[in-house]
């Protein structure tokens, strides 16, 4: 097991390099527009509430890796997009869905009160939302978000079906070529619990500081 | 005589239930209303029906020339001028005291910062919690946080103020400074203030007028006096001999 | 006090859940050992009177699943068939074979737990291999091209060696390990298998593909656009392998396969995969 670490440290690092940084873009931009989604699927305006939740329950109900290739394999006609960037996008896309409706739901679970005070004072619905109701329900959020955040480091592994260069993908090349894939999977899985270990920890954290 | 509420055959319904039935009533400016009557009367809804918070079905409601009836109406702006005070407080509980009454004033207004923090300062003093202004809603007691309601509320200049039950909600020694600040808000200042309470002391002290409500209708419209000495109907009567024996 | 308690439990549960965990896998990996030690492939295909085989399901040519039948059709296959055949004549019994599906990534795992006995799958016969499964002799003369689209003006792999090219491999196959001789430069990325390899190419993740001419030679009937260039430039035969040590049936597969070739059978399987592909003499194949 120490020598397949020896021997392929800077493979696997490359690879551990790619899942964070997709990890990282993943989870600002799912945070990102699964609130923008979540906003939409609660928003009074029918429109917007139609768009906000065709795209949840869309993204929601089919696999990640049937968008990523989506991406890699038809988007990329139109527009040059490598492997790396269509399985980022699609986790980015999958991921906002699920973020969409812990957001939802934490919303929904603030006091309908807060609301109501914030209108009679003459806050208008969006700037109640900014100033009042979307920190609280954020907060409120928080367990599920980072439940969604560790699904996503781990499904950031889709990206080795279109040569993302991630550590996953890393984990089959170097298997390919040492026949040992027991060993290697195992040192994998190890980088892996690297990254949603402190994950974990840092979102136990952070639910704990803020109740 | 100008009048700053005005409600003409107001019908409201919640599906097939007639909430409220033929609602005329009109406040003057200045005046001091109080709301009884037995609960589920629809004393409440009334209220929230002024500054749009519920939505009539039939009739006219105009508040401060405005009919709150109509879809064209900017109930953002209305809502500046009426400010309400609720059962639960309704304080914002990501914010500190001070943000509480000056976020308002801040975004909705464009007050600035130094005379929106002199205000604040002063109507801190004015319901005598000067040194709370960094806590949190969650670290002050019942009555501390229905004083800052109104505060908040205040903060806006209102033309009018709307009291849905703010003593009812609070434990028994924390109702008297609640109602101290009322009494100095009602008596001392021009506002018109409606306030729905089950507190008769305080009615009989400060209103101008009772409104008498049961099953949604309005029973009686007198002037206070009147009311608690001679009330017109039996309903009336056995509710304020129910309410004193208390 | 409670809370404490439930801590300790908890904590209780996650460490023998824990042991169990290794304990398993060890136990597993020792039994496995065990048995890979004594076990006798041939004698157990006797007694069966069947033949397990790991066939590919995505190649053209070798390994495809046929969508009106739903069984794997190809070369491997058809080369499995006889083999099996051949041995039962020689082994004076009736053996059924038996198929399979493997990965390029899977193939040797699957040896190695004993859920096949032998690999029928495009497999290169390569000296990393060889310390862990038992090959045959060779069956298949492959070697290493590339394939681009016909649009795009590359002649040959020289081409490529430049960091702006891409070049799509499959996972698990030597043509990752030559490529990087013949075009250190270029950029190299692995697809899992050849079907999305191939997919990879023709939605322009990369200039060109590379794997065995006679893989890419089965994309070219597929599709009108894509070509097999400059040739091969590597020698990489296939063999069909076994597991390590199975030197009763390593003896009795390269016996079958020296009758078939002998008997006509070799060529006339060759002739009808390989004989109507352009660019390709089948003859070559069987020399």
């Amino acid at each position: 097991m120490i020598k397949i670490l020896t021997d392929n440290w800077s493979t696997i690092i490359t690879g551990f390099e790619f899942t964070i940084l997709s990890s990282i873009v993943g989870l600002l931009g799912s945070l990102i527009l699964g609130t923008v989604f979540a906003l939409m699927e609660m928003a009074p305006n029918k429109f917007l509430k139609f768009i906000g939740t065709a795209f949840v329950e869309f993204f929601r109900n089919i696999p990640l890796l049937v968008i990523t290739l989506f991406f890699y394999v038809v988007v990329s006609h139109a527009v040059k997009i490598n492997g790396f960037w269509a399985g980022t996008i699609a986790l980015i896309l999958y991921t906002s869905s699920f973020v969409a409706e812990c957001i939802r739901g934490g919303v929904n679970s603030v006091d309908p009160g807060q609301m109501e005070g914030a209108r009679s004072n003459g806050l208008t619905y969006t700037q109640a939302m900014i100033h009042i109701v979307l920190p609280q329900g954020f907060k409120l959020a928080i367990p599920s978000l980072g439940n969604q955040f560790i699904n996503l480091v781990k499904n950031s592994s889709i990206l080795s079906f279109v040569a993302g260069l991630d550590l996953m993908y890393q984990a089959n090349v170097i298997s390919g070529a040492n026949l040992d894939p027991f060993n290697t999977y195992i040192v994998i899985g190890i980088f892996y619990l690297l990254l949603t270990g402190p994950l974990s920890v840092f979102m136990n954290h952070l639910e704990n500081r803020l109740r | 005589m100008s009048y700053i509420i005005q409600f003409k055959d107001v019908q409201k319904y919640y599906g097939d239930f007639h909430v409220l039935h033929d609602i005329n009533l009109t406040i003057h400016p200045g005046e001091t209303v109080v709301l009884i009557g037995p609960s589920g009367s629809g004393k409440s809804t009334l209220l929230r029906t002024i500054n749009g918070l519920e939505t009539i079905q039939k009739g006219q409601l105009i508040v401060d020339g405005k009919d709150v009836s109509s879809d064209k109406t900017n109930l953002n702006q209305l809502r500046t001028d009426v400010g309400m005070v609720f059962q639960h407080f309704n304080l914002y509980n990501n914010k500190t005291i001070l943000d509480n009454i000056m976020l308002a004033p801040k975004i909705v207004l464009k007050r600035n910062d130094a005379k929106n923090r002199e205000i604040a300062d002063q109507l801190l003093k004015r319901v005598g919690l000067t040194d709370q202004g960094a806590k949190y809603p969650a670290q002050l007691s019942g009555g501390q946080k229905q004083r800052i309601a109104i505060a908040r509320s205040l903060a806006m200049d209102p033309k009018a103020l709307l009291f849905d039950e703010p003593t009812s909600a609070l434990d028994p020694e924390m109702v008297g400074s609640v109602l101290s600040v009322m009494r100095d808000i009602t008596t001392s200042s021009s506002m018109t203030s409606l306030v729905v309470t089950h507190e008769m002391d305080f009615a009989k002290a400060v209103a101008d007028r009772v409104i008498f409500m049961a099953d949604g209708k309005i029973l009686e419209d007198s002037s206070t006096e009147e009311f608690f000495k001679q009330p017109k109907t039996e309903r009336a009567r056995q509710f304020l001999s129910q309410v004193e024996h208390h | 006090m409670s809370k404490l308690k439930g801590k300790r439990i908890g904590l209780l549960a996650a460490v023998v859940l824990v042991v169990v965990l290794v304990g398993s896998l060890v136990f597993g990996w020792t039994y496995h050992e065990y048995q890979s030690k004594t076990k006798n492939s041939l004698k157990n295909i006797k007694s069966a009177h069947v033949m397990r085989w790991g066939v590919k399901s995505d190649t053209r040519l070798f390994g495809l699943i046929s969508p009106k039948t739903g069984q794997s059709e190809g070369f491997d296959i058809d080369m499995a068939r006889t083999v099996t055949k051949q041995i039962a004549k020689d082994q004076g019994t009736k053996i059924k074979p038996e198929f399979t599906p493997v990965t390029t990534s899977s193939k040797i795992q699957l040896i190695k737990n004993n859920q096949v006995d032998a690999v029928a799958a495009s497999m290169t016969i390569t000296p990393e291999r060889a310390k862990i499964v038992d090959f045959s002799n060779p069956y298949f003369p492959a070697g290493q091209s590339i394939l681009v689209k016909k649009n795009s003006g590359i002649k040959n792999i020289q081409q490529l060696n430049n960091p702006k090219s891409t070049i799509i491999g499959v996972m698990g196959t030597m043509a990752m390990e030559t490529t990087k001789k013949f075009a250190p430069k270029a950029k190299l990325i692995a697809m899992p298998d050849n079907s999305q390899a191939f997919s990879a190419l023709q939605s322009g993740q990369g200039d060109a593909m590379t794997t065995d001419n006679a893989i890419l030679y089965g994309f070219c009937q597929q599709s009108k656009d894509v070509a097999v260039i400059g040739g091969t430039f590597t020698n990489q035969p296939y063999g069909l392998a076994m597991d390590k040590g199975q030197t009763d049936l390593q003896k009795a597969v390269n016996r079958a396969l020296k009758e078939i070739r002998a008997d006509g059978t070799y060529d006339r399987l060759i002739k009808k995969w390989f004989g109507n592909i352009p660019g390709l003499d089948w003859r070559e194949l069987t020399k």
